[in-house]
């Protein structure tokens, strides 16, 4: 790789790096801290890592905030940075890390693979569809017989990543439906009877396997919590007109076309992307960072861990878990110079 | 340590000049006449004050420029929005937001007085009755041990409440409890807020109910002790008149401490007003629901605070802050005026201006 020079290891002074943020990363990132806290240890090779890493899921909304502020060192976030952000601190810089996806989620007991797109989603969300037996579903969904129940929206009460890619997807869709100024992390619902708040992706499949008849958006990395509550996962209409449901193959699929344009600072939408065989709403999962940081161990130890993340941390026994999808090696060129950035 | 390093000071100089008055001498001295009692207590006195004057006032400067631009509409909208996060910021009078941005407050007002109100509707009753039944009715020892209790209820944070409240108490009664009620409810004026849809647990009745049970130890343990205030001989002679144990609490105990109460009830109105951890995990967290029953999702003032100022802080321009501080200054402003006006109410009723005891 003809790429900058990145440290292959951490800073030989013990150091400790802060990370919160989005809920749909953080699986990832504490298996990739834990792994990378016992690959290096303080000398004599005793327990105690060489780079403690804290990880903390608050929702990407905090992991931008905290960043911004410098009250963490890497903010998670599933959305890219806003112009106004970047413009409060110049010196923030969004890194890819992975691919993820989300599925839309409802508890229907025996009704599998529903197929929902961007205006049914719209419809619910504003309260202009509140039951499930609408006829708008049912003309998505011929021979699904479907309970005559109220539909019980869920979204997130706090600023949240998820949210900013659900509203993007819905506008993407059918702008009409959901306008994109209320394309967000902190997008306002309209007050719909009986609809819910919840904290984080735990919060949503908590609340959803809790209610009858909800709808929800949630990260693909709680897929296996989302099984195991007995929620139904729908396909949902991709830009090409086609329903999908994530999966490793459809993600992949999705993420293909906006690999060669993802920019140079890697702020990019892949939402409702054209390929026929891909699922739509994906993104980059982002590390948010200072690249003016004020100590040069600290800087070190961010750069070494985000590159390992980024060059050994993207084999499947890591992202299976999670069901994300690995970096393409051009974009991980564009996340290690963003990474060499990084210094004090 | 302080005569050591005076000490070591002056041994550098021509040692002609006499030694400074040593800083132990000056305390020794001041505190002899009582000039560090008193200024340490008017120092003491003055800080309660010039927080709530503080943080008024840096509350105020905050959310000005949001009073500004939010004008009137703030009271009447349902819509909290910080706009559009990813479009370029507009200015309008001066004041710089995101495009889109609208922020009305009546949702979070009617979810705090709402859930408020359940909340001492049930805790009245409930704590005055405790508060007779511990000082009348039950023997010294087991009344000191319920005492004790209520005073560690009143003692338990929060956050353990919440909990409680969102993930069993809010649940059990949406399964077992409300849909009895809702179904059977005569659709009558007032009668059919109990009416409808139950949701799963969040809302405003489990809000308002767990909101009673913080504040009824608030209440019961203050009305405990103006109770034991009351002279006996008053009550001996209700009973000696042949009025009935509950005519001599009704007619007699309750009127003698009736300012000292309405003063309790106010304590705890207050604590359910600002509470909101217990609520942000019992509401729903719906931003700009107005529930069209009592079981319905809302948010209050507290809750949207704690829940969106995370995505606020996301907001350049720092206009959704502003709007923030304005929502907190509304809180501040409906809790100071239900203390006053508790204050009139209470020197009109019984001449004393609080209640007398520990307030908790």
């Amino acid at each position: 790789m003809v790429g900058p020079a990145l440290p292959s290891s951490p800073a030989k002074a013990p150091e400790s790096i802060s990370e919160t943020g989005s809920t749909l990363l953080f699986p990832l990132i504490s298996a990739w801290a834990q792994k990378y806290q016992s690959l290096y240890t303080q000398p004599p090779a005793d327990k105690l890592p060489l780079v403690t890493i804290t990880t903390g899921p608050t929702g990407s909304g905090v992991g931008i905030a905290d960043a911004t502020t410098g009250t963490v060192d890497i903010g998670a976030s599933d959305a890219y940075l806003s112009s106004a952000e970047k413009a409060t601190v110049p010196t923030l810089e969004n890194i890819a890390l992975a691919i993820s996806a989300q599925e839309i989620s409802y508890n229907l007991p025996g009704i599998k693979n529903l197929k929902l797109d961007g205006t049914l989603l719209a419809e619910m969300y504003t309260g202009k569809i509140t039951s499930w037996n609408d006829p708008a579903i049912k003309a998505l969904n011929p021979g699904v017989s479907l309970p005559n129940m109220k539909i019980v929206t869920l979204h997130r009460a706090d600023g949240s990543g998820d949210t900013f890619l659900f509203t993007s997807y819905m506008d993407a869709q059918d702008p009409s439906a959901w306008p994109v100024t209320n394309v967000s992390t902190a997008a306002t619902f309209p007050a719909v009877p009986g609809a819910l708040g919840e904290q984080g992706n735990g919060g949503m499949v908590a609340g959803c396997a809790a209610t009858k008849g909800c709808i929800a958006y949630i990260g693909v990395s709680y897929e296996t919590q989302t099984e195991k509550a007995g929620l139904g996962q729908a396909e949902v209409k991709n830009g090409a007109g086609k329903f999908v449901l994530p999966t490793a193959a459809t993600i992949a699929a999705g993420a293909a076309g906006f690999i060669a344009k993802t920019p140079a600072n890697e702020t990019i939408s892949m939402i409702n992307g054209p390929a026929a065989a891909g699922y739509p709403i994906i993104n980059y999962e982002y590390a948010i960072v200072n690249t003016k940081q004020t100590n040069g161990t600290v800087a070190e130890d961010i750069r070494a861990f985000l590159h390992w993340d980024v060059a050994t941390g993207q084999t499947a026994s890591f992202l299976d878990a999670v069901n994300f999808q690995p970096l393409p090696a051009s974009v991980v060129q564009l996340s290690d110079a963003l990474i060499a950035k990084i210094g004090a | 340590m302080t005569s050591s390093a005076s000490m070591l000071k002056p041994a550098g100089g021509a040692g002609a000049s006499p030694l400074p008055p040593r800083v132990s001498d000056w305390l020794r001295a001041s505190l002899r006449d009582g000039s560090v009692i008193r200024w340490t207590g008017a120092a003491g006195a003055l800080i309660p004050v010039a927080a709530l004057v503080f943080i008024l006032i840096i509350l105020g400067v905050k959310a000005w420029p949001a009073i500004g631009y939010n004008g009137w509409g703030f009271f009447t909208g349902r819509v909290w929005s910080i706009g559009n996060l990813y479009g370029n910021p507009t200015s309008s009078g001066g004041v710089e937001h995101l495009p889109g941005a609208q922020f009305g407050a009546l949702p979070s007002i009617i979810g705090t007085l709402g859930s408020s109100a359940i909340a001492l509707v049930v805790a009245v009753p409930v704590s005055l009755g405790t508060a007779l039944v511990i000082v009348e009715r039950l023997p010294r020892g087991l009344s000191s041990i319920v005492g004790a209790f209520l005073e560690l209820l009143a003692g338990l944070p929060s956050v353990v409440i919440g909990l409680w409240g969102g993930v069993t108490f809010g649940p059990f009664i949406a399964r077992d409890v409300t849909p009895f009620i809702a179904r059977n409810m005569p659709n009558v004026p007032v009668l059919n807020y109990f009416r409808g849809e139950v949701g799963n647990g969040q809302g405003m009745l489990t809000s308002g109910l767990v909101l009673a049970l913080m504040v009824t130890p608030i209440i019961a343990a203050t009305t405990r002790d103006l109770i034991r205030q009351v002279p006996i001989l008053p009550r001996e002679g209700a009973i000696a008149l042949g009025m009935s144990e509950f005519e001599t609490a009704r007619k007699v105990t309750l009127p003698w401490v009736g300012g000292g109460v309405i003063g309790a009830v106010v304590l705890g109105l207050g604590r359910a007003l600002g509470e909101t951890m217990a609520v942000a995990m019992t509401c729903g967290a719906a931003l700009g629901s107005v529930p069209t029953n009592i079981y319905g999702t809302m948010t209050t003032i507290a809750a949207t605070v704690v829940q969106t100022v995370d995505g606020a802080f996301q907001d350049g321009t720092g206009f959704a802050l502003r709007s923030l501080a304005e929502l907190c200054l509304v809180l501040m402003v409906i809790t100071l005026a239900t203390n006053i006006l508790a204050r009139l109410l209470v020197r009109r009723v019984s001449g004393t201006a609080l209640p007398v005891g520990r307030g908790l």
